[in-house]
């Protein structure tokens, strides 16, 4: 559905992105993670026709971006930053101008209008100006507006930050909504949690590709594995012997009470690590296998660890 | 170019323009003001007739009007006076209207999804400059034929000639649109810099600045601007617009928007 080969964009003389290779497939949702500055937007505003590549190229549905520009933008449906509403237009107004920009005939764009509407819960306040609308409506109204057109692709960029929780969770169901439906989508978003929730694949981003993968592959692969003790005691140098003693242990460390074991296989050497421990004298409170999270994953992708950049 | 889509962005910037209460009472109340104020004003004073010198000053500058009574003459006078002021409302309107649409969309970042649909910018400025401009020529034009029967009921009825003779037909229905055009330009090149409607209206004022100067020329009597003058004024400013248009055009470009404008 997407493909991009060597993308790149300059500003200037400093790279917003450069070679960027790329594959969305249909019906796939694509996260595109990255710190701010990291060339998310630039992607979004490149594949969405906004802007042109200084290098590369990239293809919508099939077609080149340079040479069908119009095409694409008629294939793409694009939820900004801000959701850009004509605020003293009611909802209804502000859809029904797109359609006419997206050239759809009366019938359509009452069906349509009428469909978002519905669908996310707008149609009672369709005759309200956008203004009056809180941030989350706004947001469901902009979404509505991106797929008006019925769009094959559909660029998401950062649906839910500056928004309040309640109208976050409204905005991501409505997502979640538009996953269930099959649409593709570009999901730009700094939110990691939303991200492995929504996403079946997550590009990282800063300044080039660095990464796609989806993020069961990013979890089952990266971070450190292993199994957390916590105890009741100090854990004295028998304990950090006993424990070490296990077949499949990698390492020990301990802090505050606690026994923090490397174990590439954690699941079988949890049962002998815990007789071991006993037998040598531990009093176990609890025993947690270590997981890696999308935020690790993301951590070791960009090279940032966060307690020694802060220090630094 | 698609008129259609032209149309949609002129709907939609009316639908938002007539909702707008400041700008609407920036369109609206000084044309009134304008068609009222000097005829009420002529009308107000008892003895309408203007010193003997300077009636034969004004007389040999316009032989067509020394049939006029001292009453009559001392009319067409006051009347000659606000041919200006017409030219001044498709001089400001369309420079009130441009700056608040297109610093609005700045503000209010509603640029971004227009130009992710399939519209081109030709289409998308088109759209703009005629919102902006045909509310401004609407208000002159209106303005000018209620000014001019007033004239006629207040002054008499040969002060119809005087109100519809080649220079103000010119002045009003030739530099009229130029200065318009000219505004609209001046509007697109100063929105795209700054970021505040009325710090754009009082840059874009200078525009104003000439029609002034034109208004205190004739005021003084010393030159009373005939129709050639005016088709001459309208060339200028129109060929000067051009090269406007040309800067607008560059600067609003679809990545200059996105990018640069802030």
């Amino acid at each position: 559905m997407i493909r991009t080969a060597g993308l790149g964009r300059r500003f200037g003389a400093a790279w917003a992105i450069r070679d960027v290779n790329l594959e969305v497939r249909r019906g796939e949702v694509l996260g595109l993670l990255g710190p701010n500055g990291a060339g998310k937007t630039t992607t979004v505003r490149l594949l969405t026709v906004l802007i042109e590549p200084t290098e590369g190229g990239a293809w919508v549905d099939g077609l080149d971006v340079r040479t069908a520009p119009d095409a694409v933008r008629a294939r793409v449906g694009i939820l900004t930053e801000t959701p850009g509403l004509y605020e003293k237009l009611s909802a209804s107004a502000n859809l029904d101008f797109f359609g006419r920009l997206h050239g759809l005939d009366a019938a359509t764009r009452a069906e349509r209008i009428e469909r978002y509407l519905r669908l996310f819960s707008l149609w009672e306040r369709r005759d309200d100006a956008a203004g009056t609308f809180s941030k989350g409506m706004k947001q469901k109204l902009a979404i509505a507006r991106a797929l008006l057109h019925d769009p094959a692709v559909v660029f998401l960029d950062e649906p839910t930050a500056a928004l309040d929780p309640e109208a976050a969770y409204i905005v991501r169901e409505a997502i979640e909504g538009l996953r269930r439906s099959g649409r593709t989508i570009v999901l730009a978003t700094h939110n990691l949690d939303e991200a492995s929730r929504l996403c079946d694949r997550v590009a990282f981003i800063r300044g080039a590709l660095l990464r796609v993968d989806s993020p069961a592959e990013l979890l089952g692969t990266m971070g450190a594995r292993g199994v957390d003790i916590a105890l009741s005691q100090e854990p004295d140098a028998d304990l950090l012997a006993a424990a070490r003693s296990v077949e499949g242990v990698a390492g020990v460390e301990s802090f505050d009470r606690r026994l923090v074991v490397s174990a590439d296989e954690p699941a079988s050497v949890t049962a002998d690590l815990i007789r071991a421990l006993v037998a040598a004298g531990a009093d176990i409170l609890e025993v947690r296998e270590r997981a890696t999270t999308l935020e690790q994953a993301y951590f070791e992708v960009m090279g940032v660890r966060p307690d020694r950049d802060e220090a630094a | 170019m698609r008129l259609s889509i032209v149309g949609t962005i002129l709907r939609r910037e009316w639908a938002e323009t007539v909702r707008n209460r400041l700008l609407m009472a920036t369109i609206l109340v000084p044309p009134v003001i304008l068609t009222v104020a000097p005829i009420a004003a002529g009308g107000l004073v008892g003895d309408r007739s203007l010193p003997a010198d300077f009636a034969a000053q004004i007389i040999a500058q316009r032989p067509d009007w020394a049939a006029f009574t001292p009453s009559e003459l001392a009319g067409a006078f006051t009347v000659q006076q606000f041919l200006a002021f017409f030219l001044l409302m498709p001089a400001y309107i369309p420079l009130s209207i441009a700056t608040f649409s297109i610093i609005g969309e700045k503000q209010a970042r509603t640029l971004e999804p227009v130009l992710a649909a399939p519209v081109r910018t030709v289409e998308l400025l088109a759209g703009k400059a005629i919102a902006a401009l045909v509310p401004g020529l609407l208000a002159g034009w209106l303005t000018y034929v209620a000014f001019a029967s007033l004239a006629a009921i207040v002054y008499g009825p040969r002060l119809l000639g005087v109100v519809t003779d080649p220079s103000w037909l010119s002045g009003v229905f030739v530099l009229g649109p130029a200065v318009g055009l000219s505004s609209v330009v001046t509007g697109v090149i100063v929105s795209s810099r700054v970021n505040d409607p009325r710090v754009a209206q009082q840059i874009g004022g200078v525009i104003i600045v000439p029609i002034i100067g034109v208004t205190l020329v004739q005021a003084t009597g010393s030159v009373l601007v005939d129709a050639t003058g005016y088709l001459l004024l309208a060339g200028i400013i129109l060929a000067l617009s051009l090269v406007g248009l040309r800067i607008g055009v560059g600067l609003f470009d679809r990545e200059a928007i996105l990018t640069r404008w802030r």
